[in-house]
């Protein structure tokens, strides 16, 4: 269930988000989740802040289904960044108690790292949420058909990825079923060492792995069927349309973004 | 060597050639003409001829040998067989997945060995398989329906209007958008039909499209193919269920790769002694005719349950030898009287208002900050406000009874068994085992000593290199010697009716399905449980298979197993239980003996299931006009309240001439 969660949750809604045009949606994703690590002061932090959470909003997603999506990154997160904490030393000290000091710097760093992370993530999980899988792998076949040119097989690895969205769900309960009929005969899989633990992961992995090729046998048995041809020419049930009302404001809205950032970047 | 042929294209057929997709759309809202020769029809000329052919696999099993066929266009033809018959290669021939080693394969006229030509058959021939989870490629409802579609090129508006239509025509328009994992077996499945329905093809097969569905899946499947055979679309349908049978025009019946029997329903069922030879079951209403016969009464053999319930109603019976014989014993239905002494023991499952939610563990588990934040924020961390899979459910398991566990998709089967076994901890209430917690961690392993778990399709976790090792996994991690566990493979393996000696050394892969679950099944019973938890352990087996399950429960109860079996067959409830426990929507809906659920009808009723096959058959011998005594719920009291209501009738009718 827990990776049904953090991989590939659509989450439908009749919103101007899902509306975009995958494309349009998927590179101005990337634009800002990079420009993400432009942010430097304060004032920048929270229009990119300002800027994601408006995007959540007009999404009409939930913002605690995103929040959970990106709850096991976020841990680790918050954990290096009280490494960030401890280490760095500069700036007018906050707090001390012995050797150990919190100074501004330190953190401002913590700070710093963590939300714009977060406001990445939240970013990347609201592209997730608002676009199907289908839609997903087309716009990134589309975006990545210069390298179809070069000779690399764009459309079957947007394929693979769709598929393989798809099993997640139906590996991990096959997973828990085979880790609660092992179980109950008796394996045990606590209080082992190194290579005693990876013994008894014998009697999970190998079934796990058998099931996976008899998907993988049946699948393509059932591809074949439905007449799929790899590398032939296909049609698309959705078409990508970049409607200037609709994803143009789109861009512009993200591209005032930029503007705005970097004037907030070299003012301050 | 067959080729199992690959999709790969030859440098021809990269773009789709043009008349194909022409074809397409011309076919459009025309799903109803079977015309299949590049525009004149051609009715009632074969969509497949097969001319003497043979299939052995690369490993050389042979799985067909000489089938010569062919079938009609626009006729609905059910194909059986047991495990092994070679029905499922043949069902793969019709669109090229399987080539023909010898012989050959014409489907529309087009010899599946043309490699060039595979589209064309592909396109046309339409295939759903028995998981339908295989046979999806997306996340979202509508876009795998695309797929097919997509693969032929055809324009977006068709694709949208084709999907949209066969949404409808499968009834599931309202789930477009939904995850297929998040949908019932029956409703996978009736998406994947929609998928082949979707490339509008002339032909569809179906291999076993129900094997793994309940009741009301299965009626639904049937009922989307019959529509389809309205609209002109060839069905070959693959099972091994024989009220699918009745449902078609004609009969094939497949053995040892070989064409058996061939005719319609009525035809093939009229050879009894080779069916039952063939390890298939005969319809209901044939088993009855048998039983009648075996008390004395000579009726008429129907297949049909309507015209036999007329029948018997109204003709009498024609020779009534002697006095009705005691039915045989072997026959006779098992007695099932509860020893006095399990009564006064102790229950060795008990639930006693046991609640249970997905979203609460995870809360509980969590001792860090945020939970604790949170258990201030809420000091008497209340319990969560749904979704319950499980709402205060109490039962108890009397020690050497079976118990059936029945209800829906979702209804909180999987989930009472997973507490029972402690996989799972109650979130409110409390779950006990032979007396002991399953909360309690000191005693978890007596607890898995005590009891014994088969999930579904069990032999899906068959890893180790052989069967001994696979059965010994068990009883090593309990630490026997060496000698007490060959000892208890042995026992185990003999209990399924395996025998170490001969497969012991074998790879449980290479066996076959039946087999490998018989393996899995031993697996668990090695560890000599004195109660097992099985989870449909009769999904998916044909029925030489079930037989033989059926039978394993029952001599397991004998020797004093007690046993939890959760399934959706009501005839094995109404055979094999001791007790039922119904639920629905995570709560208790229903206690008692078969008896006493079945007499509920209205109830089960509301909540989806059905009656067993023999009662549904007495209610229909009732609605002719033959009074039955009481309601039947297995075949042999069927037969048995028959059998005196025919004779009170005869009586009857012999005293009112003789006034």
């Amino acid at each position: 269930m827990a990776l049904r969660v953090s991989v590939g949750q659509y989450y439908s809604a009749d919103s101007p988000i899902h509306e975009l045009d995958p494309r349009a949606k998927v590179a101005l994703t990337l634009v800002y989740m990079v420009s993400c690590f432009f942010v430097a002061n304060p004032a920048m932090l929270a229009l990119s802040g300002a800027f994601v959470f408006a995007a959540i909003a007009a999404s009409r997603v939930p913002v605690r289904l995103l929040l959970r999506s990106v709850r096991t990154i976020m841990f680790f997160l918050v954990f290096t960044s009280v490494f960030n904490l401890f280490f760095v030393q500069t700036g007018q000290v906050l707090l001390s108690a012995g050797p150990v000091a919190f100074t501004y710097d330190g953190v401002w760093a913590a700070a710093l790292y963590t939300l714009r992370f977060l406001f990445l993530l939240l970013m990347g999980a609201l592209l997730m949420c608002t676009t199907t899988p289908i839609a997903l792998t087309d716009a990134a076949e589309d975006l990545l058909a210069p390298l179809a040119r070069l000779g690399l097989p764009v459309h079957d690895a947007a394929l693979i990825m769709s598929i393989a969205l798809r099993f997640v769900p139906t590996l991990s309960r096959e997973a828990e079923n085979i880790v609660a009929a092992q179980t109950a005969r008796g394996a045990d899989l606590e209080n082992k060492g190194p290579l005693a633990y990876a013994r008894a992961c014998v009697p999970l992995v190998v079934p796990l792995f058998a099931s996976a090729l008899r998907h993988a046998e049946n699948l393509g048995r059932a591809m074949d069927a439905r007449c799929y041809v790899g590398g032939a020419q296909r049609t698309r049930f959705h078409a990508m349309r970049f409607v200037p009302a609709r994803d143009g404001v789109a861009v512009t809205g993200v591209l005032l973004y930029l503007v705005g950032l970097a004037a907030l970047g070299v003012l301050l | 060597m067959p080729r199992k042929s690959q999709a790969a294209p030859s440098a021809g057929q990269a773009a789709p050639d043009e008349d194909q997709v022409a074809r397409g759309i011309d076919q459009t809202g025309a799903a109803g003409t079977t015309g299949f020769s590049d525009g004149h029809r051609m009715q009632a000329a074969p969509v497949a001829v097969f001319d003497r052919v043979s299939v052995t696999y690369p490993d050389g099993t042979e799985a067909l040998r000489g089938v010569a066929a062919a079938i009609e266009a626009g006729s609905y033809v059910c194909v059986i067989g047991g495990n092994g018959s070679g029905k499922s290669t043949f069902a793969q021939l019709f669109n090229a997945l399987i080539v023909p080693t010898e012989g050959t394969a014409r489907i529309f006229g087009i010899d599946t060995a043309d490699e060039g030509r595979l589209l064309d058959i592909r396109s046309r021939a339409a295939m759903v398989f028995q998981h339908p989870e295989d046979q999806m490629v997306t996340s979202i409802v509508a876009d795998d329906i695309a797929f097919g579609p997509e693969n032929l090129a055809l324009p977006q508006p068709e694709i949208a209007r084709r999907v949209e239509e066969s949404l409808r025509t499968v009834g599931l328009s309202e789930l477009a958008q939904a995850d297929p994992a998040d949908l019932s077996g029956g409703q996978k499945q009736r998406v994947a039909i929609a998928g082949a329905f979707a490339l509008r093809p002339d032909l569809l097969v179906l291999d076993e499209p129900a094997a793994m569905l309940d009741v009301r899946g299965r009626r639904g499947i049937r009922r989307v193919c019959r529509e389809l055979n309205e609209l002109g679309i060839t069905i070959v349908h693959v099972t091994h269920f024989m009220d699918d049978v009745l449902e078609a025009d004609r009969v094939l019946v497949l053995s040892q790769g070989r064409l058996v029997l061939d005719g319609a329903p009525a035809e093939v069922f009229s050879h009894e002694h080779e069916v039952r030879e063939l390890n298939l079951d005969l319809p209901l209403s044939l088993q009855l005719c048998e039983a009648l016969e075996k008390r004395g009464l000579a009726v008429p053999h129907l297949a049909d349950d309507d015209q036999l319930a007329q029948a018997l109603a109204t003709d009498a019976p024609r020779a009534l030898t002697a006095p009705a014989p005691k039915p045989l014993d072997r026959e006779a239905a098992p007695a099932k009287t509860v020893p006095q002494a399990s009564l006064d023991a102790q229950p060795v499952i008990e639930f006693e208002n046991v609640s249970f939610s997905y979203a609460a563990p995870v809360a509980k588990r969590r001792r860090g900050l945020l939970a604790r934040l949170r258990r201030k924020r809420a000091p008497q961390a209340p319990l969560p406000s749904g979704p319950w899979a499980l709402r205060k459910v109490s039962f108890s398991l009397r020690p050497g009874t079976l118990t059936a566990l029945i209800g829906h998709t979702g209804a909180g089967k999987s989930t009472v068994i997973e507490l029972a076994c402690a996989l799972k901890m109650p979130t409110d209430g409390t779950v006990r085992v032979g007396g002991i917690l399953t909360t309690d961690p000191e005693r978890r392993r007596e607890l898995r000593r005590a009891i014994g778990y088969v999930s579904q399709s069990p032999e899906r976790q068959l890893f180790a290199e052989t069967v001994f090792d696979d059965v010994a996994f068990g009883p090593r991690n309990l630490h026997l010697g060496e000698a007490e566990v060959e000892q208890r493979v042995r026992e185990a393996l003999a209990t399924v009716r395996l025998d170490l000696d001969t497969i012991g050394d074998r790879s449980p892969f290479a066996l076959s399905g039946g087999q490998q679950r018989g393996v899995a099944l031993a697996g668990v019973l090695a560890l000599r449980p004195r109660i097992l938890v099985l989870d449909e352990p009769m999904a998916g087996l044909d029925p030489a298979g079930r037989k033989r399950t059926v039978e394993l429960l029952d001599r397991l109860r004998s020797q004093g197993t007690t046993i939890l079996l959760v399934t959706h067959n009501m005839d094995d409830v109404a055979s094999l239980a001791d007790s039922v426990i119904v639920l629905d929507h995570g709560a208790l809906a229903l206690e008692g003996t078969p008896e006493e659920i079945f007499s509920r009808e209205e109830e089960l009723h509301r909540i989806g299931l059905g009656a067993p096959g023999p009662a549904l058959l007495a209610g229909k011998i009732c609605v002719a006009g033959l009074d039955l005594a009481r309601a039947p719920l297995t075949l042999p009291a069927l037969a048995d309240s028959v059998a005196s209501a025919l004779a009170l009738k005869k009586e009857g009718g012999t005293r009112g001439a003789a006034r």
